[in-house]
């Protein structure tokens, strides 16, 4: 690939879920596929993933949650992002995601939306997608 | 490829490793040259005996089956009394309580971080009458509870709510039965736990631990904690030794508090039965062993109560997969055999479906099935320790022994193990160890069934399907309004005063040193929180009352501790 600046990705979990394998087997699995990754860590606030995301450059933001409610904390993370006016910044989601909630999740502009056992391939091509369009959009 | 020749391939499915889970090297075959350094008395031991290598006691199960326990944990107090009186009714013998993952954190429901996850993983346990509706009509003496929850806030903080409860009924405290994991290594290690930085939570699970050894004999305040640290990245050696180091420390902490380890009484350890079958055996054995001749040899102990090691499982859930999700049947049965060969005292065993979310009531009581087939059918807990003698079985039992020594020689000379915590080593070994599995799962050297190997070809079958879609449902948006407003009704309507008086001697005994159980337990009868637990005990210190430092201080608190 002959692109001049790496894509970005914010990785993050918010609120007070524990599981972590998940975005740690990812961040590896970005990195080598030639990406950058800024990983949040547990417990973040979607006002604190809305900053970080700005101040970071990235081109897209990465979510991870087990605890079953990824439609609730997409909203969180889309509404702080919008309070800051950085809502052109695309949001995917990945764990613990509910079947009905795929669709939930896709009218609200959230991509990938994958289910444990999603092969990584499939993870970085979306991500790759999304990055490229981004750059043609802009 | 023509699709019409079906080829047959002699060698597939050949295995790919010649070590175990944990890289312990292994020949093809054991004999007696192997075992020359062990003798029989000293490092094995009839069962019942010292170093209790082969088990705690002479008649082994026969006398007493392990303890069947499960985590049951649900949205609500009333889903969840429901769900513990139907496993009862299917043999559960051992009730594990958790919270949701907010209270766990020792935040309360309307703080804005806990909207996210509250009522996820369980009930949002944030004051006493959550407790008492969530245990109506079960008995709460003489049965065995154990406390599985992650901040060391919540371990004081639930044993206060029993000791409430048992005290508003006028039971006697004697018969208070069980544990709480209450490993403050374990939730900086694996959870990060925000409810208090490491310091202050050393002092809380001393004061914790020292309060119950004197008033409440029969609840083990401390169970160290191998389970998560493994799941984590920790081999077995680390696992073993992380546990061991815990509870060295502990006992040499209480000393200094007037505890003896003969006081304290018997240890137990809270360990992982892994997919590895002999490993897994092998580490029960090695665990028992090495308890017992540090208890005697490094901390004293005079009575052969405190040299036992009780040994309590929760099965892999990282094995689990959610691709194929029947298989899950053979690997938790696999580990249920490993766990009765290895004379453990009690068995919280992952169920199939727990790849999905929390597990149904179905796969719950196949799961308990799994161990009365084990007891009944498969005849395995007649005999002790039916291992015992087998050429390899004591080789990697002595192996894992010495492998877990030489760790605690590096920890003891790195300072112990909190210093070890701090400094940022422990986390270094864990998260190497955990992208070398990594690594050989995606090189082909560790084979999962139906994830990097033997994968289904095509959509899953009805069977798999029905596992995958029978996921415990998570809490609506409207579920966690209601709550939230539940909580701001009973913040409002309690005795203001009587909070604040209860509050302030919280304060004023964590500023003092003096032990800060009792006040807890006098302040959770009026309806002290936990959020205002941990914020009280925090501001003590003089750090930020909010975990997450999102919140100020609320009006009555500050009011309250004003002079």
């Amino acid at each position: 690939m002959n692109r001049a600046k790496k894509i970005r990705i914010l990785l993050a979990k918010v609120g007070c879920d524990i599981h972590e394998r998940g975005p740690l087997t990812l961040m590896w699995a970005f990195r080598n596929a030639g990406m950058e990754v800024i990983y949040t860590g547990r417990y973040a606030t979607p006002e604190s993933v809305a900053k970080t995301a700005v101040y970071e450059d990235v081109d897209l933001i990465a979510l991870s949650d087990h605890t079953g409610s990824m439609p609730i904390i997409a909203e969180s993370v889309l509404n702080a992002l919008r309070k800051i006016g950085a809502d052109r910044i695309p949001i995917m989601a990945g764990g613990l995601i509910l079947p009905e909630d795929i669709p939930v999740l896709e009218k609200m502009g959230v991509r990938g939306n994958y289910g444990p056992g999603t092969p990584v391939e499939a993870i970085i091509d979306e991500i790759r997608q999304i990055a490229g369009v981004k750059s043609v959009e802009a | 490829m023509n699709e019409n020749i079906c080829l047959v391939d002699r060698d597939f499915g050949k295995a790919v490793r010649t070590a175990t889970q944990c890289h312990i090297e292994l020949k093809n075959a054991y004999g007696p040259d192997d075992i020359r350094h062990l003798s029989y008395e000293k490092d094995i031991g009839d069962p019942g005996e010292y170093p209790f290598t082969r088990g705690l006691y002479p008649e082994m199960y026969r006398n007493r089956l392990w303890l069947k326990s499960f985590i049951v944990s649900y949205s609500t107090p009333e889903e969840t009394n429901k769900a513990i009186k139907e496993y009862i009714a299917n043999g559960m013998t051992d009730i594990r309580m958790n919270s949701d993952l907010p209270t766990q954190c020792g935040i309360d429901p309307d703080h804005p971080a806990a909207w996210n996850s509250m009522m996820c993983g369980g009930v949002a346990s944030y004051a006493l009458y959550t407790y008492e509706r969530m245990l109506e009509g079960l008995p709460l003496e003489d049965v065995v509870y154990e406390l599985a929850h992650m901040g060391i806030s919540n371990f004081i903080y639930i044993y206060g709510l029993f000791v409430a409860m048992m005290e508003k009924k006028g039971l006697n405290l004697n018969n208070l039965h069980g544990n709480g994991i209450n490993d403050p290594i374990r939730a900086k290690l694996v959870y990060e736990c925000p409810d208090l930085p490491t310091n202050i939570a050393r002092r809380v699970w001393l004061d914790h631990i020292e309060y119950a050894v004197r008033h409440t004999p029969r609840w083990k305040a401390c169970v160290p904690n191998g389970v998560d640290p493994q799941q984590r990245g920790m081999d077995v050696p680390r696992e073993l030794g992380g546990c061991i180091a815990v509870a060295i420390t502990m006992i040499e902490d209480l000393r200094k508090r007037g505890i003896s380890i003969d006081d304290f009484g018997p240890m137990v350890f809270s360990l992982d039965a892994e997919s590895d079958f002999f490993e897994t055996i092998c580490k029960f054995r090695a665990a028992r062993k090495l308890w017992a001749r540090i208890a005697k040899e490094r901390l004293g102990a005079r009575t052969k109560r405190a040299m036992q090691l009780k040994i309590g499982i929760r099965t892999s859930g990282l094995s689990l997969t959610w691709q194929k999700p029947l298989n899950n049947a053979a690997r938790v049965a696999l580990q249920i055999l490993s766990c009765v060969l290895g004379g453990v005292n009690s068995l919280d065993a992952s169920s199939i479906d727990e790849a999905f979310g929390l597990p149904s009531l179905d796969a719950r009581v196949f799961n308990l099935d799994t161990q009365h087939i084990v007891t009944h059918e498969a005849n395995v807990p007649l005999v002790a320790d039916p291992l015992g003698g087998s050429y390899y079985v004591e080789w990697l039992t002595s192996k894992i022994e010495r492998e877990t020594e030489k760790y605690l020689e590096e920890v003891d000379a790195r300072g112990g193990i909190f210093a070890c915590l701090e400094s940022g080593w422990l986390h270094g070994l864990m998260e190497a160890n955990r992208l070398r599995i990594q690594k050989e799962k995606e090189e082909g050297k560790r084979l999962i069934v139906g994830v990097n190997a033997f994968r289904s070809q095509g959509p899953e079958g009805p069977i798999n399907q029905a596992i995958q879609n029978c996921s415990y449902k998570v809490p609506t948006v409207r579920q966690r309004e209601e709550l939230v407003a539940e909580v701001k009704r009973f913040k409002a309507n309690r005795d203001r005063r009587a909070v604040m008086q209860a509050v302030r001697r919280i304060y004023q005994a964590t500023r003092s040193g003096e032990n800060i159980t009792r006040p807890i337990i006098d302040a959770v009868k009026v309806g002290v929180t936990i959020g205002e637990t941990v914020g009280t005990i925090r501001s003590a210190y003089g750090v930020p009352y909010d975990p997450f430092g999102q919140v100020e201080a609320p009006e009555f608190f500050r009011e309250a501790i004003k002079e």
